[in-house]
């Protein structure tokens, strides 16, 4: 078990550096420049921009920059090009931003998904299955940012209310109780918006997933002893069919960092999604190597996570 | 089986908890709940973040929005767009001239002219009642010995290549016996005037070379440019008019220091300052000097006649304590510049562009980068605190969450665009306004083409658009017609003038009468040559594309082939607007509120990359135009734009279409406040001033709870 673990993280180690590489190369050699030395940029002297472009090291070659990179990363020295400000804070606070509202996301995904996917499947081929089929696919099909700029409307334009950002401007001075609630409501539109394309493909898997194992013979086995069928289903089968969910909490980590950049934008939230992408538009070097480094450091370790998760639940399994 | 209950019971708990937060939100028509405080904010949204918070460094209307709230100018526009004063309470205009005396002049009895002659001469005049209407203006006349001047000029020494160099030179010039008059009011004529006295040839034989002195250099070429400036250097005849402002008395920064008249002389200092790169140069420029006569009078004397320059004291004033030399030295200190920060260090670098000072009726608070800046109401503002308690202007980029922010309450005011009015107009939870903006837009002929030179011509031309179909059909509406060039809120407009009729037969005969018959084609021919031409304009403007639709064929009826091309813009104005290279051209120009049109009517202004490229040629305008530029009295000024107007109405150099209107919408609970004298309160429906700015009281704004009923 240590063995594997071990072994695990130092095959990791090596993937991520070579990540960190590729990621730095192709960000540095893809084209357009950090905004601040845009020769385009008529309030820029070229004298100025030869200053910043050296202050950036933008001048020496790849590899030492990718050196400078590493360097300042792990002495937590490293600067954003847009705002001179260090970068992991900036993350951090960011990150910060982004938190309540996966949470709620993805408290919205497992909550709703899993009981319409059991129903579903208890009542294959009924109205309510092809119901949800339907509206599955539907909601998979729509592109999510069209669906909010609709859901944006509807309920500005019938209830008046703001939805835009994580709380209503202007609310600094009112009680807290208010300003609690207002953050809350806040929260609800964008989570359920980002949470929809995942109730859609949760539930279908939870319904396959039940059916599955509805067929197997310890269910029959299970009915066979009389059980009820709520018995059957909730304690027999329900749990069988939970194992190959328990993975899917080791993906949840990367999530955290990809976020959801469409949904932060739409929503004017200035969550980490939202940052990365403004950090793209402004090719700000620093803050984008450093979410996308953060992203594969995540990534590695929910692939890690998901394994031993599975061993731990699965009997059958045995980590050499 | 508990499992199962659990699994419904979560997501409808889930959906409770967060779906009743919606009862504690503030909607649009509740936005005081659980936070009373929200009525006394202004919130507007901005497309664009501010630059640079300093009144006379901004050329951004961002940027510039919140110093006009933060600062405050000497004077500003009064509802009918004339003059009033702020930090000055009240103000004379008079005039100082000057009249060298040039011995190569002879007087109508035929003596040469001398000091003491010319002096004599006029008084007896006046005294004998031969100048009437210089008795009236007349207040003193004395003479000023001949003085040794030394001053620096400027000349262009060969540089690399093509390129010159600017080189200062020092001369020295004798500045010859003057006559010295003060007027009680500033008159362009005054010289015309003395012609009876010191005859019509006065001056123009006058010898400027005999009085340079010395020239701070051997280099012939040197020397040949600064005799060719020197009849700017040594005018004959010279008018200096002289602004004297008295300053408001106890008027203080937001700091506590009282504004004063070296206030008023820091800032012109400033703009002119060459380190600054001031955007504001050219308004103040025409000022000679300024002098402080005690803490709170200052007077600014001016080069030459050029009425235009006094509104430039409607910018706000900066505060001297905060940003001269020693102040700047403090900030470079605690700043711990380098050596070679600190030389070019200017008032630009300065960390008060970003924390702005000024007398105005919000205090500056807070600017978080790309979210918003707040202000405080100021509560030493001398005309009295405003109402709303913040002002703050949130930056949203986009325009569709501005809209549904201003729906949902979260912002008070937004620019609204032409197709979101519409909705708001029939909505009476919003109130809005409609006014006619400062532009207007035209099709322009090159004039200088043989085909435009005509005016007949051009007339003909005008008859055969019909411009209210356009006004309808593309603008729905929102536009009024002109028929010239100045703003038609303004006085300057005369609204006496008709438009050219819709009248495609008459254009046809007019042209007829010129020689132009329909060949068998159906065009119109004249010495063989058919009547064809170009129109060009910038593409991505769907207006000014269907205008040229329309024109092109109402003159197809006519017989006239019009083809049309658009071009990106950038490329529009090199290739053919500043190069003058086209035969007509739909565009658009945005006004000042000045009577001055100088820039683009003037027939000095038609070269390449200047502003007059229809290549307008007309004496009779291009001397209204300096005439109206020179006049400081408004009633005559008005007299004179009147005659001008009429001049470009006949001559036709553009076709003149329409002046659009802007819409405003605002929340309808904000209302005026105006407290009576028992101590009452009246509450006031926001109206429009004629220029169609709405907050001219912003000050006495009020948010109410619920809508007032008017």
């Amino acid at each position: 078990m240590w063995t594997y673990i071990t072994r695990n993280i130092l095959q990791r180690i090596i993937t991520l550096l070579i990540v960190s590489i590729v990621a730095h190369s192709v960000i540095h050699l893809a084209p357009g420049e950090p905004s601040q030395v845009d020769p385009s940029n008529p309030r820029m002297k070229p004298s100025d921009i030869e200053n910043i472009r050296a202050a950036f090291h933008l001048d020496d070659p790849l590899h030492v920059q990718y050196v400078y990179w590493m360097r300042d990363l792990f002495t937590g020295e490293l600067k954003s090009f847009k705002d001179n400000q260090p970068v992991l804070p900036k993350i951090w606070q960011r990150f910060l931003n982004s938190l309540p509202l996966l949470i709620c996301a993805t408290l919205i995904i497992w909550s709703l998904s899993f009981p319409t996917g059991i129903h579903a499947a208890m009542r294959r081929g009924s109205a309510y299955d092809r119901t949800t089929t339907f509206t599955a696919y539907a909601l998979i099909s729509i592109p999510g940012f069209f669906l909010s700029y609709i859901m944006i409307l509807w309920v500005v334009n019938t209830f008046n209310v703001p939805v835009i950002g994580m709380k209503t401007f202007g609310m600094e001075d009112a009680d807290v109780a208010f300003r609690l609630m207002d953050r809350l409501w806040h929260l609800v539109i964008p989570s359920l918006m980002s949470a929809i394309g995942g109730i859609a493909v949760l539930s279908r898997y939870v319904r396959s997933q039940m059916l599955e194992v509805v067929g197997q013979d310890y269910v029959r086995t299970a009915r066979a002893k009389g059980l009820s069928e709520d018995n059957v289903i909730y304690r027999h089968a329900l749990q069988n069919a939970l194992l190959p969910f328990v993975t899917m909490f080791g993906f949840l980590l990367p999530a955290l960092i990809g976020g959801s950049v469409i949904f932060e934008q739409i929503f004017a939230w200035p969550g980490l999604g939202r940052l990365g992408y403004e950090a793209i538009l402004a090719r700000d070097f620093p803050v984008i190597l450093t979410i996308n480094f953060i992203a594969a450091v995540l990534t590695l370790a929910g692939t890690l996570i998901s394994d031993l998760l599975y061993a731990v639940v699965d009997p059958r399994i045995r980590l050499q | 089986m508990w499992l199962k209950r659990l699994l419904t019971l979560i997501p409808v708990l889930l959906a409770a908890i967060l779906l009743q937060s919606y009862f504690w939100v503030p909607t649009y028509e509740t936005q005081a709940k659980g936070n009373p405080k929200r009525l006394l904010k202004y919130i507007e949204a901005s497309s664009g973040d501010a630059k640079i918070l300093n009144p006379i460094l901004n050329a951004d209307s961002a940027s510039s929005n919140i110093t006009g709230m933060v600062f405050e100018g000497l004077l500003d526009l009064d509802e009918n767009l004339e003059l009033r004063g702020r930090l000055a309470t009240h103000w004379t205009i008079t005039e100082q001239t000057y009249l060298l005396v040039d011995p190569n002049s002879q007087l109508p009895s035929g003596e040469p002219a001398t000091g003491a002659l010319l002096e004599q001469r006029i008084q007896y005049a006046l005294d004998t009642g031969a100048l009437p209407e210089l008795k009236n203006i007349l207040l003193d006349m004395r003479r000023l010995p001949s003085e040794l001047q030394t001053t620096t000029i400027t000349a262009q020494v060969p540089g690399d290549g093509n390129q010159t160099n600017p080189l200062s030179v020092s001369i020295s010039i004798t500045i010859p016996e003057r006559l010295a008059f003060t007027l009680n009011r500033v008159d362009q004529d005054f010289f015309n005037r003395l012609a009876p006295v010191i005859g019509n040839q006065y001056g123009t034989h006058f010898q400027h070379d005999k009085y340079l002195h010395n020239v701070d250099s051997v280099d012939e070429n040197i020397v040949a440019q600064v005799k060719a400036q020197l009849p700017s250097l040594l005018s004959v005849t010279e008018h200096n008019p002289e602004i004297l402002f008295h300053l408001r008395h106890g008027v203080r920064f937001h700091d506590g220091q009282e504004f004063n008249s070296t206030d008023v002389k820091f800032t012109y200092d400033s703009i002119m300052n060459p380190r600054n790169i001031s955007p504001r140069t050219s308004d103040f420029e025409p000022i000679k000097t300024i002098e402080i006569f005690d803490t709170h009078t200052v007077k600014i004397i001016y080069k030459r006649l050029y009425s235009p320059a006094i509104s430039a004291w409607t910018m706000g004033i900066l505060p001297e304590h905060l940003l001269n030399d020693v102040a700047m030295q403090k900030e470079m200190d605690e700043r711990n510049l380098s050596k070679a920060t600190r030389e070019t260090f200017s008032m630009r670098d300065s960390t008060f562009n970003r924390n702005p000072i000024g007398v105005g009726p919000f205090r500056f608070v807070e600017w978080q980068s790309d979210q918003f800046i707040k202000l405080d109401r100021n509560e030493d503002y001398w005309e009295g605190a405003p109402e709303y308690e913040q002002y703050i202007v949130r930056i949203i980029p986009d325009l569709l969450i501005q809209e549904v922010e201003f729906q949902t309450g979260a912002i008070d005011f937004y620019s609204t665009l032409p197709h979101q009015v519409a909705r708001y107009r029939e909505d009476d939870k919003y109130q809005n306004f409609s006014s006619l903006g400062f532009g207007y837009v035209y099709i322009g002929y090159n004039n200088r083409k043989p085909l435009f030179a005509n005016p007949q011509v051009r007339r003909a031309m005008s008859m055969a658009i019909n411009v209210d179909e356009i006004i309808k059909y593309i603008m729905y509406n929102e536009a009024e017609r002109v028929t010239g060039p100045f703003p038609k809120v303004t006085e300057w407009y005369d609204e006496l003038i008709q438009p050219v009729p819709y009248d495609p037969e008459g254009a046809r005969k007019l042209l007829a009468s010129l020689g132009w018959k329909k060949n068998a084609e159906g065009w119109l021919e004249k010495d063989g040559k058919i009547f064809e031409f170009n129109m060009v304009t910038n593409s991505g403007n769907p207006i000014r594309k269907n205008i040229m639709s329309i024109a092109q064929n109402a003159w197809k009826k006519i017989g006239i082939k019009c083809n049309t091309q658009y071009f990106e813009w950038a490329v529009f104005l090199k290739d053919f607007i500043n190069t003058g290279d086209f035969d007509a051209t739909v565009l658009g120009w945005s006004m000042g509120i000045d009577p001055d049109l100088y820039q683009i009517w003037h027939s000095s202004q038609s070269g390449p990359q200047q502003l007059n490229f229809v290549g307008y040629n007309n004496p009779q305008a291009d001397k209204l135009i300096v005439r109206i530029r020179q006049e400081y009295d408004r009633s005559q000024q008005r007299i004179l734009t009147h005659e001008l107007h009429k001049v470009i109405h006949e001559d036709q150099p553009y076709t003149f279409l329409y002046a659009s209107k802007g819409t405003r919408i605002l929340d309808k609970k904000i209302v005026i406040v105006e407290p009576q004298l028992d101590g009452s309160e009246r509450y006031k429906k926001i109206y429009p001033l004629k220029s169609g700015a709405i907050q001219f009281y912003f000050t006495k704004w009020r948010k109410l709870e619920h809508t007032p009923a008017f």
